[in-house]
Order: structure tokens, then sequence, then C-alpha cells
């Protein structure tokens, strides 16, 4: 059975009354450019390998402790440029962040690693939690590079076996996020991974499951924050990392 | 074909592997031995041994996409696109994407799912790798491969952590090779039952 169809996301969605986040172009994200997946040309663009030797040494800058430093790192204007921005997904109002284009440019995905890499590899973080299904992309290289247990959070009734849960609330009703029985013990030392914060809600209710089987919660970090959204206030005494804001 | 059976006969980090995965009996339904790869990722070695398995055989097969099936796809297809160079694409649950997407359907037990990759992700002519943690009916992998056909790529192999051949024998799902580490492991070793999705 082959129902092959091209279509937009926008011809069968019923969008309910829409509810603007924010009515004004957002340009607390800065693309350089937009990047479009569609090829210039028709010919088969062949990626390099990345080379396997070091890559060359960055500015010796100190970061913050909220964001990496943006002007001075090339790396960080290059993830930049290579996320795009799609107007009024999932609904009207919404200026979402689309990672999907970073992932198609192996030289930007792989800084984006290292960059969490070299933040954490020093901080005996035993355990990188990687929320469903974007944290799924970006937590288990983390977790390899620092020999960390990679644990995922998952929506409902997908973990088999014994769980905990969280509810968090949503704009309208609830969500839940649930963590393995056992994955987790008390004293491990986590990492909350996801690639983007918005409101905090979800990053919140990984922080509970964590802390309630005894692990310590050293940082949440993500890719993107929104700002406007207060998710890093949301977080409390939290620790959050970001590259782009 | 099986890793054991391809290069790795006796290699002790197929044991690793194996052994790292657990078994849920009765997940999400009676009869399905659900087949947790959570596990496997709660050990850093026998994580680490799986993606250095794969990474060790497609780093030169000049492969330009690593497509991953949500969502387990996405836990094993990142960490062998960055190895090997290549873009990684995620093949996902409708709606999740945004902007322009292809959707393939493909048939479940009972009734239809389907499959979504963007539109300019994956280019014509792009040597393609798929990865997924288990392959059970094939029903999914076949709806990625399908996908990624219809934009001129080359599938050239399916890598999946865990499974069977569908046919006794036959290691190939619409033509395309299935490359697989471990079969699933089951309860009752003389009883081959349905693995679990």
């Amino acid at each position: 059975m082959n129902m092959n169809t091209l279509k937009t996301f926008n011809s069968n969605v019923i969008f309910p009354k829409p509810h603007i986040l924010f009515s004004h172009t957002a340009n607390f994200i800065n693309p350089l450019k937009l990047p479009s997946l569609t090829p210039s040309t028709p010919t088969c663009q062949k990626l390099q390998p990345i080379s396997a030797s070091t890559p060359p040494p960055t500015t010796t800058r100190h970061c913050s402790s909220h964001m990496a430093a943006p002007t001075s790192d090339d790396r960080i204007a290059r993830i930049t440029s290579a996320i795009r921005v799609i107007p009024d997904f999932p609904k009207p109002g919404i200026l979402f962040q689309d990672i999907t284009t970073l992932l198609l440019d192996p030289v930007a995905f792989k800084d984006t690693i290292d960059l969490f890499v070299e933040r954490y590899k020093d901080k005996n973080i035993s355990v990188v939690a990687g929320v469903e299904a974007r944290g799924f992309i970006f937590g288990p290289p983390i977790a390899l590079a620092i020999g960390a247990k990679f644990v995922p959070m998952r929506k409902p009734n997908k973990l088999p076996g014994p769980v905990i849960s969280e509810e968090y609330s949503l704009e309208y009703g609830t969500d839940k996020i649930e963590m393995h029985v056992g994955a987790v013990e008390a004293g491990d030392r986590a990492l909350v991974i996801d690639d983007l914060i918005a409101t905090g809600g979800t990053l919140c209710a990984a922080i509970s499951l964590l802390e309630r089987v005894g692990a310590q919660v050293v940082e949440c970090a993500c890719v993107i924050e929104l700002p406007e959204l207060k998710g890093r206030d949301r977080l409390g005494d939290k620790p959050l990392f970001v590259l782009i804001s | 074909m099986f890793a054991e059976e391809n290069g790795l006969h006796g290699d002790p980090r197929i044991k690793a592997i194996s052994d790292a995965i657990r078994v849920v009996p009765h997940f999400p339904k009676q009869g399905i031995m659900f087949q947790d790869i959570t596990t496997l990722l709660l050990d850093q070695k026998a994580f680490r041994y799986t993606i250095d398995i794969f990474v060790d055989r497609y780093r030169d097969k000049n492969i330009s996409v690593v497509a991953g099936v949500e969502a387990r796809g996405f836990i094993f297809g990142p960490p062998i696109a960055l190895a090997i160079g290549a873009k990684f694409v995620p093949l996902r649950k409708p709606r999740k994407l945004p902007g322009e997407v292809i959707s393939e359907a493909y048939v479940l037990e009972y009734g239809t799912d389907c499959l979504e990759m963007h539109v300019g992700a994956v280019q014509a002519g792009e040597s393609v790798l798929i990865v997924d943690d288990l392959v059970a009916t094939g029903g999914t992998l076949s709806a990625a491969i399908r996908l990624l056909e219809r934009v001129g790529a080359e599938v050239v192999e399916c890598a999946c952590v865990i499974g069977l051949p569908l046919v006794k024998g036959n290691w190939r799902l619409n033509g395309v090779p299935l490359y697989v580490l471990v079969e699933p492991r089951l309860d009752d070793k003389d009883n081959h039952e349905e693995c679990g999705l």
C-alpha cells in the first residue's frame, strides 16, 4: 500500500484558536542566513569526511556561566547559521527553531557536540539524560565522549518495564515524561540535554525525575534558548548552559 | 547478515552487546518479548562497541547520509554519522518535522502508520545508511527505503542492533542488504516468537 504524498504541513492541520506567543519578529536568534534544504545545483554534493586530526585550538576565552561567548567563537556562528527558522509551526505565531538543518552540516553538528563535551568532560558526569526525541540526537554523542550513561526520558508508555513519571503543564493541559526505574542511582551526577528550552516545563520535569531518585542535576544544556519564555527562571537554582540565545 | 557471520566471528564485543540488552516479556502486549536497548545505553563499553562496529564497517564506504528512524534510530544514528562525516537525517512520525516533507505509509498489524522526511535533506545520487535499533517485520525499514529511493538516493545498507532475517537465509529488504549485530534474546530459546518492535 503506497500513499505517496507530497505535502506541506499546513495542508492537513486544523488550527485551534490561535494563541500568539510572540507577535513581534523575534530577533533573539540572529541567523546569518536562513538555510534552505533545496539544493542550488542538481548534482550530488559529496561531503568530505571529518578529518581525524584534532581541530585547531579555539580562542581561550573564559566562558560566562550562562552562555558560550558567541562573538569570539566561529563555531557558534556556524551553528547559528545552520539552524532554520520555520514560521507558524506548529501553529500561527510560533517561529519554530528547526535543528534538522544543523544535522545536515557535519562540521556544525560535530562542533555542537564538541562544545558540550569540552564543557563537561572533566566534571565527573555519570549520566546524560536526553529528552525525547531531539534530546536523543544530542545526548548520546555527548555521553559516549565523556564516558557517561545515556538515559532516555520518554513520553508515556514508550519505556518497557517499571518507570517513574512526572507530569508537567503545557499551555493547554498537561503532559508526562517517564524514566526507567534503576537507570539512575542516588549519587549519580546528571546532565539534562534537549535541543531547545522554551518555557522550561519539560526540563523541570526531567530535573524532578532525576532528583526523585537521588541524583544530582549538575546542569541543563540546550543548543537554543528562547529567553523571552523565561525558562531559565523556571529552572530556579539549576544552572542552564546554551550555545545560542 | 549477522555481524558474527561477516567478519566478527568470536568477537567478544558481540556477546557484551547481546548481554547488555534486556528482554521485557509481554510488552507492549501479551506474547511479545520486547528487546530493550536502554540497558545497553547504560553500559558505556557495550554502547561504545555497538557504535564502533558500525563505524568500522561504514567509514570507508563513501556514505554521505545516515538516516535514523524515530525514536531509537536517533540514539544510534547520530554517533555513527558524526564518526563517518555524514549528514544525519531523522525519519519521523507524522507532523513532527516542520516545513515541507514527503510521506510514506506502511502497514501495521492493525492499521497503518506513516514515516516522513524533509524535502531537500537528501539529494539524488547520495549513498545512504538507514539505522534503527531493531528490525522485526521490516515494515518501517521498507518505508524508510522507499522514502530515500523516491528522492533518488541509493540505500547502501540497513543497520540494526537487533534482528532476524525476515525469511531464513534472506538478508535483503526491497533488495537492500540488512546488517544486524545480534539476534533477539528470548526466554524460551526453542520458540521463535514475534520480536518486540
